[in-house]
This record gives C-alpha cells, structure tokens and sequence, in this order.
C-alpha cells in the first residue's frame, strides 16, 4: 500500500473513533452522570457548574431507599413478577410454538393467523376492557392478575415457532419414524435443542416485564404492591424525598439489571432481534 | 383404527394440549377484549351504575370536541389545553411524531453504520449505543427530569453553547414536549439502531465488491447501494417509530404529570385515555376514543405487515 493510501485510512480511522466516541459519550452520559451523583449529597448534585467527585462520599441515599419499607416490597414485587412471567413464557411459547411449527391440525395456519394479529392491536384499545375483566375476576391490584396477563405472549410464541421451523421439517419426521410420538419429540427432541432460543425469549420477557409501566400503573392499586417503576414514579411525584438524590439511586437499582444482563448477554439480544427481524 | 390414523389423533390432542391455554388467554383478552371494546364506545358507563346505550353520541362528541379545538387554536390558542384536552393531546402527539420520527429514524441509521464499521472496539461502542434501549422509559424520565432542571446538567452545556440562554426546559410550555421528545429519540434511536444494524449485516456483500472493483468511493458506494437495499426496512422503522410516538405515555406522565403539565404542553391522547377512563370514569368515552387511535394504528400496523411482509421484532 502507498503511503497516500495509508495517511488517507489512518485519517479515517482517527475520524471515525471521534464521532463513535462522541456518541458513545451522549448514550452512556445520563448513566454514568446518575452514578456519579446516587454518591453525592442533594446539595452537590444539584450545583451549578456540574460537580464530579463526591464529596462528601456518601451512602445515605442508597441507605435511605431501604430505610423506606415500601422500596425492598417494590423490588421484590418486581422480582417476583417478572420471574412468574419469565417461567410461564418460556413453558407456553416453546409448547405452542412448538404445535404451531410442527404438529398438523385442521385450521392450524388459520389459528396462528389469528394469534399474529393480535400483535397488531394496540394496548390502549385492550387496557379498559382488560381492567374491567381483571376487577370482575377478582385479580385487580394483585401481582398474580398481572402475571397471568402476560403468561402467554404473541411475540414468544412466534420467536420460538420460527426457531422450530427453522431445524426444517425432516428433524421431526425423522423423530416420527422412529416412533417417537409428539410429546417424546417434544421432550426429548425440540427442547434440548430449543435452549439458545429460550435464553433469548427469557431475556425479552424479562426486560418486558422488569420495566413494564402501564399495566402495573392500572392493575395495581395499593402502594406495597406496586412495582419498581411504578413505585418510584409515585415516590417522586408524592415528593417522598425532598431532595433528588434517592430517586436517582433508585432509579439506577431499578435499571441494574437490565443494563447488566445486556453488558453480558447482548451477544445473543442482538441475535434475537435479527432473528425476530427476519422476513416472517 | 390404523395406525395413521391414531397418530394423527395423537398430534391433534397433543396440539391442542400444547395450544389451549395461550390461545385461550390471547383470545379472551385480545379479541374478547377489543368487541368488548367496540361495544363499550356505544354506551355511557362508570362502572357503578348501569350502562346506558348512547349510539354514536361518544364519537359525536369526540369529533364536536376536535372541531371546537381547531376553532379555538385560532381564537384562543392559551384556552385550548383546558377547554378542549383531547383536541391538545392530538394537536401535541402530532407535533410530537413529525419531531420524534425523523431524527431517531436518521440518528438510529448514523448510529448502525457506525457500529456496523469494522473496527477495533466497535463491539463496545454497539454495546454503548444500545445501553438506552434496555432501560424502562420511566426510569430514563426520572433521571432526566434532573438532567433537564433550570441549573441542571443539559442547560451547562446548552447555555455554554448559546451563550448563556439557559431555557426551563421541563416548566416552560415550549419546551417540556421538545424535552420529551429528546429523552424519546436517546432511547429509540438506540433501539432501531439494532434493526438497522440487523439489515446491515444481512446486505450481499458481492454487490459492494463490484462497487469497489468499480471504484466506487464510500460515500457513493453508501448512497447508491445501501440507501436503496435499506428502503424497505427504513420505511418499516419510520412506520413502527410513528405507531410508538402516536402511543407515548410514560415519558408524558412522569415529565409532564398525568395532566400534562405547564399549558398543557406535554398531554397525550394516550395521557388523555387514561384520563378520561380512570379519573373521570367515563369508560364509553375513553373507550370511544382508543377506537380512534386503535383505527389509526391499525391501519400503519396493516400496511407495516402486508406491504412489507416483516415481522414485528420481538
């Protein structure tokens, strides 16, 4: 390569890690900004010109949170939600997708159709009706309604049915010739192979529900059941805190998780979303 | 019975073993729901007393309640908010999509060509880019409530730029739905990004050899080839943007409050839904209303999926 060729490759190089760092800085700055100040004290992290080091360091926000009996009740709800919504997903999208990708039924195609629809509708059109059911069911503020609402999602069925079409058909004939029946296919064929898929479509269902807002804010009622974002919003907006500090401590222990399952999961996130992506 | 028979018995209780519930559950409240919905819109109910069957008063009401607004945006433009909220929470989420959707469609395909470069450490910077994507809307809206304060983070920078002019981005109606609309595009152009990035690296890699051999520049080789490959999945993020911004409801409720904060700036029809079912009570009402914005986004949602035959991303 001529030196020209070089120069000119070194200078774009050197340009295109200016403007990715640039980026980088704005999409990771309210992050990096919060954690900073969640160690400040109110007075600090409000001065004018911004303010950097902690000083003094303190713990008292993150101490004040748990000194609040509502904010342990908060994550834990969340916790356990989401956990519930991750375990019945992970069961009824590989079963049904599953079915719908490999078992024959009269109709099938039609069924599925159907199902794939409803991704269409938009929740503000569900969210009264869905309200009323719930209260006529008896599930209204109660963390198992909202569980069961989202036990079952469209989206999962469909990941994990394109996942299964994907093997091709002869995988399972094969199975069928040796005399497998569909539940033993199931068991011992589809799930072994089914776990790259299912990690993905628990990672989904769990960012889903982890920082889901408005189902939370119009099925849950009372303050020990409400759930992180829920919770905090009402925290703020009731002004709990005089000062600002605790919000930003809690908002960075709700947004923990998520971040730290995408720093180290995101190999497959992304693959998911391509697969997801992909012509249907 | 032969035994082709009884195994295609077997698939056909398997299947419905495996596909009972969800569809069930799916069926009961999404179409259950939506008829449920459609029906509720004829009728005046608060739950407590009886329906009372109205026809088509709700929607009459509704479109009287747009036409009154267009009237008093030339009139009495400061009154709008309080007179006519649903008219201001259509006015305002406009106003919100044609801001929102083309910079977070631009930023999101910057941010993936980008990412898309293969240089070293491009891995961290994709990671950092999508960051925003994986956080709840709520909580990104808490922190940048703080952000957004009068002597706050963002106005240190604004005002060092402009020269001091420090604007009260959160309490001055001309600037709470712009700040919205800025928390919004940091968080969906990183989640498009990944869309974009998908289509990126899906592009038959022989068409840009040719180009090459051709001696075809980047820049030219970025105009006449990627352009025109993305179209389709362009117009398929333009679409899915527009059906997310015309739905906006946690940014507003927490940056503006559930009554849409100074002048109203910051209401939403989805704000306005909320409203008008669970505080006002009006449940036929409201119901008429998100049949309104179900028609809407229906529609771009049909032609997201029949035209351009993609699925949804999860």
């Amino acid at each position: 390569m001529d030196k020209g060729r070089s120069v000119y490759t070194l200078l774009y190089v050197f340009f295109a890690y200016t403007i990715m760092s640039i980026l980088a800085l704005i999409y990771l700055m309210p992050f990096v900004r919060s954690i900073f100040a969640s160690f400040m004290t109110w007075a600090q992290a409000s001065a004018y010109p911004p303010q950097w080091i902690p000083n003094p360091f303190t713990l008292e926000n993150y101490l004040k949170l748990f000194r609040l009996s509502y904010f342990p009740r908060w994550v834990l709800n969340t916790v356990f939600v989401s956990a519930l919504i991750v375990a019945a997903n992970t069961v009824t999208a590989s079963m049904a997708g599953y079915a719908f990708a490999i078992l024959r039924f009269p109709r099938k195609e039609l069924l599925f159709s159907a199902l794939l629809t409803l991704l269409m509708v938009p929740p503000f059109i569900t969210l009264i009706p869905n309200f009323i059911l719930v209260t006529k069911l008896g599930l209204i503020d109660n963390l198992l309604g909202l569980a069961l609402l989202g036990s079952a999602s469209v989206s999962g069925i469909y990941l994990m049915r394109q996942y299964y079409l994907s093997f091709g058909k002869e995988l399972f004939e094969a199975a069928r010739i040796d005399g497998a029946d569909p539940l033993k296919s199931f068991f011992y064929v589809a799930l072994p192979l089914s776990k790259p898929a299912l990690g993905a479509l628990a990672i989904y269902q769990f960012l889903g529900s982890w920082n889901a807002f408005l189902g939370p804010l119009v099925f849950l009622r009372s303050v020990e059941n409400f759930t992180l974002p829920v919770g905090l919003n009402f925290a703020f907006s009731r002004n709990m805190w005089t000062e600002y500090t605790p919000i930003i401590a809690g908002s960075l222990i709700a947004s923990a998780p998520t971040i730290i399952l995408y720093v180290l999961l995101n190999k497959y996130m992304i693959k998911g979303t391509v697969v997801s992506a992909k012509k249907g | 019975m032969s035994f082709f028979e009884e195994s295609r018995r077997i698939e056909a209780l398997v299947f419905i073993l495996f596909t009972l519930y969800p569809l069930t559950l799916n069926f009961f409240f999404g179409y259950f729901s939506m008829m449920f919905a459609f029906t509720l819109s004829l009728f005046e109910w608060d739950i407590l007393t009886p329906m009372r069957f109205v026809g088509l008063r709700n929607f009459y009401e509704m479109f009287l309640e747009i036409a009154k607004g267009f009237h008093e945006l030339i009139t009495s433009p400061t009154l709008v908010y309080l007179r006519e909220p649903f008219f201001n929470g259509l006015k305002n989420i406009l106003i919100y999509t044609a801001m929102v959707v083309p910079v977070q469609t631009l930023l999101a395909l910057v941010l993936a060509v980008i990412g898309n470069q293969k240089i070293r450490g491009s891995h961290f910077f994709r990671v950092a880019y999508f960051l925003p994507a994986t956080t709840c809307p709520v909580i990104v809206s808490l922190i940048f409530i703080w952000l957004f304060m009068k002597d706050g983070f963002i106005n240190y920078f604004v005002s060092a730029l402009t020269a001091g002019f420090k604007p009260d981005w959160l309490n001055d109606p001309n600037f709470l739905l712009p700040a919205i609309a800025i928390v919004a595009i940091w968080g969906t152009s990183a989640h498009f990004s990944v869309t974009f990035l998908a289509g990126l690296q899906a592009l038959p890699r022989e068409v840009y050899e040719a180009a090459r051999i051709d001696g075809a520049n980047a820049f030219n080789r970025f105009v006449h080839i990627t352009m025109p490959l993305l179209k389709p999945l362009i117009t398929y993020v333009v679409v899915l943007g527009t059906i997310g911004a015309l739905q906006m409801f946690d940014l507003a409720w927490v940056m503006a409050g559930s009554g849409g904060g100074p002048g109203g700036a910051g209401y939403t029809i989805a704000l306005d839904i909320y409203n008008t079912a669970f505080i006002q009570l009006r449940y036929g009402y409201a119901a008429a209303k998100a049949v309104l914005l179900f028609a809407i986004i229906f529609t771009l949602n049909y032609y997201v999926q029949k035209k351009l035959e993609f699925a949804r991303v999860v």
